[in-house]
C-alpha cells in the first residue's frame, strides 16, 4: 500500500539513482518484465496499447471534431457548452478527456495550452502530446512569453489579437478550436479534418492552410 | 512544494525544441506509455501520489532525465514505497513471487479500456462556493511543501473567476491518498498582474484552482 510519505518517496529516488542502469531502456525492459511475471499484464497486451495509441487514437480526432464544429453549429454549441459529452458522439472519449472545454480562437483571440507543473495533455482526444510541448523550455515560457513562444512557432499576431493562455492545473483538459480558414466553402468534413493540425489544437498554430492537402 | 517541477515563468531557458515533434524519440518511451495504460500502479496510488512521485525526483535528475525515463523510475519508487518490489527484483526485472499469467487483451479491448478511463474528478460539494464568476479573487502567498496545483508564478495574485465547476477532488490531498472534495474555479489573470508592468495587457493566463488555493 502507498504510504503518501514524501521524505521517503525522496529518499528511495536518490537511492534508485544510485543503483539503477543510467541507459532508460533498461529501466524500463526491467520495468515490463516484473510486472509480466506478476501477471499484472501480457506483453502482448502491451503491443495492443501501442498500437491503439499509434494508429487509433491521435490528433486525427481531433481534427474530426473541430471540423464538425465547423460545419455543424448545433454541434458547434454543444462543444463549447460541454466538450467532455460532446466528443462522447464520436466515442472519442477516455484517457484525460473527462473534463474537456473547448476554447474557440476568434478574430482578437488566440488560445494556447500549456502544463507547466507536469504535462497533462488530453491523450484521449489529441493522442500522445509532442516532445516539445512536455520540455522545459515550453513549460517555462508559454505563460510568460507567449508571444515569443508563438513566434518561434511562426505565429504572427497582429495588433488587435489578444493571447490566452491556458494552464491546465487541475483535471481540466483545454482543446483549442482553430478558425476555419478561409477557401474552403463547399468543403465536406473529411477535407476539412485533413488541414487541422495537432499544433492548432494545442494552439501553436493559428492560421490553418487550405491548400495544405 | 516549491520543487523544479515548477516550472512555469522560469527564466533562461532557450528557444523550444520545436524540432522534437513526434510524441515518442525512442521505442522505450512508447513501450513505456504503454504500460503506464496498463493498470501496473501499487494499490492505494492515486493519479497525484503519483505527480508528486515525479515531482520528488532530484532536481538534476528531473531537469535532464527524459520525460518516459522519469515516469519509469517513479514507477520504481512507488513500488518500493509500497512494499510491491524491493530492489533486487528491480535491478533483475525478475519477481520473487511470480504470479498467473495476466489474460490477452485485444485491441479492442484495450480501446474500450480506453473510453472507460474517461474517470470524472467532479464529486459532491461539501460546502456552498465561497466565489462566483465575476468575483476577484487573490492566491495564497504561500503554500505547504506537499503536492500542490498552485504554481509559485500563481501566488499571491488577484484575478476574475471567469468559471465555476463545482466541487473536484483536491489534488493535495489526493497525493496524501485522502479523497476530499473543494470547489474548483477557473481564474484568469492578467500578464501585467504575473509579470509586472512590462508584461502585454491585452494578454491573460488562466488556471484552474481550488477554493483551499484562494485566500
Amino acid at each position: 500500500m502507498a504510504t503518501f510519505d514524501s521524505e521517503k518517496a525522496a529518499a528511495i529516488h536518490r537511492h534508485l539513482h544510485s543503483h539503477l542502469p543510467s541507459d532508460p531502456a533498461l529501466r524500463v525492459k526491467a520495468l515490463e518484465s516484473l510486472v509480466v511475471e506478476r501477471g499484472l499484464i501480457a506483453p502482448e497486451t502491451i503491443d495492443a496499447w501501442v498500437e491503439a495509441y499509434s494508429e487509433h487514437i491521435g490528433p486525427k480526432r481531433g481534427a474530426r471534431v473541430v471540423a464538425r464544429a465547423w460545419l455543424d453549429d448545433a454541434f458547434r454549441a454543444r462543444l463549447l457548452d460541454n466538450a467532455a459529452s460532446a466528443i462522447e458522439e464520436f466515442g472519442f472519449q477516455g484517457n484525460a478527456t473527462g473534463h474537456l472545454i473547448a476554447v474557440e480562437n476568434t478574430d482578437t483571440t488566440h488560445n494556447m495550452v500549456v502544463c507547466t507543473l507536469c504535462s497533462c495533455y488530453p491523450f484521449s482526444l489529441l493522442g500522445i502530446s509532442p516532445s516539445w510541448y512536455r520540455s522545459a523550455e515550453y513549460r517555462a515560457r508559454a505563460v510568460r512569453e507567449p508571444r515569443k513562444v508563438l513566434a518561434e512557432f511562426g505565429v504572427e499576431l497582429g495588433d488587435d489579437i489578444a493571447v490566452r493562455v491556458w494552464d491546465s492545473t487541475a483535471e481540466l483538459r483545454y482543446l483549442v478550436v482553430p478558425q476555419r480558414p478561409a477557401g474552403t466553402d463547399g468543403w465536406d468534413e473529411d477535407a476539412l479534418a485533413a488541414i487541422v493540425t495537432r499544433n492548432a489544437m494545442i494552439g501553436t498554430e493559428r492560421v490553418l492552410l487550405a491548400g495544405a492537402t | 512544494m516549491d520543487g523544479i517541477h515548477d516550472l512555469g515563468g522560469k527564466e533562461g531557458f532557450g528557444p523550444i525544441p520545436i524540432g522534437d515533434d513526434t510524441p515518442f524519440a525512442q521505442a522505450w518511451e512508447e513501450r513505456m506509455w504503454a504500460l503506464s495504460r496498463a493498470g501496473i500502479l501499487p494499490p492505494g496510488t492515486t493519479i497525484d501520489w503519483f505527480r508528486h512521485g515525479v515531482e520528488l525526483l532530484g532536481p538534476r535528475d528531473y531537469l535532464t532525465w527524459a520525460y518516459f525515463n522519469k515516469w519509469c523510475t517513479n514507477h520504481f519508487m512507488l513500488q518500493i514505497d509500497a512494499g510491491v518490489s524491493d530492489m533486487d527484483e528491480i535491478l533483475t526485472g525478475r519477481a520473487k513471487e511470480p504470479g498467473p499469467p495476466a489474460p490477452v487483451l485485444s485491441l479492442d479491448d484495450v480501446l474500450e479500456a480506453n473510453r472507460k478511463a474517461n474517470t470524472d474528478f467532479s464529486t459532491r460539494p461539501a460546502a456552498a462556493p465561497r466565489f462566483a464568476v465575476g468575483d476577484s479573487v487573490t492566491t495564497r502567498a504561500r503554500m505547504h511543501s506537499g503536492h500542490t496545483r498552485l504554481p509559485a508564478y500563481a501566488r499571491a495574485a488577484t484575478g476574475t473567476v471567469i468559471a465555476h465547476h463545482g466541487a473536484h477532488l483536491l489534488a493535495d490531498e489526493g497525493a496524501r491518498g485522502r479523497h476530499v472534495g473543494e470547489h474548483l474555479y477557473t481564474v484568469s489573470f492578467t500578464a501585467p498582474e504575473l509579470w509586472g508592468e512590462g508584461a502585454d495587457p491585452r494578454d491573460t493566463v488562466t488556471l484552474d484552482l481550488w477554493e483551499n488555493y484562494l485566500v
